[in-house]
């Protein structure tokens, strides 16, 4: 059966710490000023001294309707055999369609190969060698949980059918592969 | 305060600038003026007479193109990589369908300025090309056809291209590939005038420029309409659709709009129509009314693009 890699940020784990962040870089050479993952803390929500804060994922999506990948002119975006969302470093002529057309603007050029960047869930490293991505090995608190959602015995799909999630900007058709666990304190807001 | 995941720059939505807005400008200011220099053509029936209004056309045609494509490539972060997307196509984009257009549009355009200012040459010490422009004159007729064609497709591709984007709700509009190619020939126009007027010395009288000119309050008037429907469906959309609205009274956007677009590209071209008949008549005041329906189209472009990415749905 074909693969469906999904992640999953658990946002009532999350910390905002940025071990992700920095793992990320490490593990997949990302130069200075650009970034192909964030959590962004915000908030503070509540009242003295309740306060609590939200962490939203900022990354790939993963989206199985790519919008991408559908207007790269050159094909140079494109779905792999795991369906993942790649890119083809030496198809990219750098005319910045995909970053302008991704609804999530996590699509960037990178400085130094000067073609379009972003999470390919570590698929040429880490995944390559059976291992998890880089932020959810980094996670101090297990809020990141990474596997084929298309095999029921695994820990996200068994997550998906158990807990309540959420994706970012459904109603733009892109279905997006990751998914969030609402933080119990705080509302949806996507 | 300092956020603590690291640089924002990268996330900024405007992610296309004055660069393509200037591209989508030339490549409808060079459909616009070759769908006018043809159609005219074909409309007063021409025959092999050269009118100065066609040969404006002819070179603008390709001329704008040309600049506009160098835009195009040199905002490419590999410009000297820019063959790959000649010989690399998707067909489910846009840019894949426009570069196949543009592929045909411009080697034909050229042809077609050949044949058109075939016995201009010399004149310009170009003497050299007019044979070509004489070795194609039987197949005349083919080349205005597939030129007209796809003119009409440059034109309103350079709309498909962007409201292909459906995160930006200003910019998945059905109706901007019809408002990029209704602006188009207003460029076009003035476009023609100018060039007809400075360069083939024709006459504000003539037959052909008075006919042009005709055109100037209906294609004026359907970009209103055109920009009246874009409003209203993001209003009648809601959500963050009817945000966007926001961009017609804040941020600098709003002033290129409301000075750029309707001041300058429609109102002076509609009071210019209530000068008397002398005044109005005279080459000064056409080639000053052609330039504000130029600049006005300029606007609209810059406008479309950065207060079309500023609201992202």
């Amino acid at each position: 059966m074909s693969k469906r890699y999904v992640m999953v940020h658990d946002e009532n784990k999350c910390i905002g710490c940025q071990a992700c962040n920095i793992a990320c870089r490490s593990e997949n050479e990302v130069p200075e000023g650009v970034t192909r993952l964030q959590v962004r803390v915000e908030g503070p929500f509540g009242e003295a001294p309740n306060l609590h804060f939200k962490y939203h994922r900022v990354s790939c999506q993963q989206c199985e309707d790519a919008p991408c990948v559908s207007v790269c002119p050159t094909g140079a975006a494109y779905i792999d055999e795991n369906g993942l969302v790649s890119i083809h470093n030496d198809k990219c002529v750098g005319c910045m369609y995909c970053v302008a057309a991704c609804p999530y603007k996590v699509r960037f050029m990178n400085p130094i190969t000067k073609a379009a960047d972003k999470c390919n869930f570590c698929k040429d490293t880490r995944l390559a060698r059976g291992e998890q991505p880089a932020c959810v090995t980094a996670c101090p608190t297990d809020a990141l949980y990474f596997g084929d959602a298309n095999d029921s015995k695994s820990e996200v799909a068994q997550l998906l059918n158990t807990k309540i999630t959420y994706q970012d900007k459904t109603h733009l058709g892109t279905k997006p592969r990751v998914y969030r666990v609402p933080t119990k304190r705080g509302g949806i807001e996507s | 305060m300092n956020n603590i995941w690291g640089d924002m720059a990268q996330y900024d939505p405007v992610t296309w600038n004055w660069v393509i807005a200037v591209y989508l400008f030339m490549a409808g200011l060079s459909a616009g003026s070759v769908l006018i220099g043809i159609g005219m053509r074909w409309y007063s029936k021409g025959g092999n007479i050269e009118t100065s209004i066609l040969k404006a056309s002819a070179i603008i045609g390709p001329v704008a193109i040309s600049l506009g494509l160098a835009c195009l490539v040199f905002d490419l972060t590999k410009p000297f990589h820019f063959w790959l997307i000649l010989v690399n196509y998707n067909f489910t984009s846009v840019m894949a369908i426009g570069v196949l257009a543009l592929l045909a549009y411009s080697p034909l355009g050229i042809a077609y300025a050949l044949i058109v200012l075939r016995d201009d040459l010399p004149k310009w010490k170009l003497g050299l090309l007019a044979p070509i422009g004489h070795m194609l004159l039987p197949m005349r007729k083919v080349i205005e056809i597939l030129l007209f064609v796809l003119a009409i497709g440059v034109g309103a591709y350079t709309g498909f291209l962007i409201s292909a984007m459906n995160a930006y709700p200003m910019l998945n509009t059905a109706v901007l590939p019809a408002l990029f190619l209704a602006s188009g020939l207003s460029a076009g126009a003035a476009g023609n005038l100018i060039v007809a007027l400075t360069c083939f010395n024709s006459s504000p009288h003539d037959n052909d420029v008075a006919k042009m000119h005709s055109l100037d309050l209906p294609v004026i008037v359907s970009e209103m309409m055109f920009l009246v429907m874009l409003f209203s469906t993001l209003y009648f959309t809601g959500g963050a659709a009817a945000e966007a609205l926001a961009s017609l009274s804040t941020d600098i956007w709003a002033s290129v709009f409301w000075i750029g677009v309707v001041g300058i590209g429609f109102i002076v071209p509609i009071l210019s129509m209530f000068l008397p008949a002398n005044a109005r008549h005279t080459k000064a005041i056409m080639i000053s009314v052609a330039c504000c329906s130029l600049t006005g189209v300029l606007a609209l472009r810059h406008f479309i693009i950065y207060a079309g990415q500023g609201y992202i749905s």
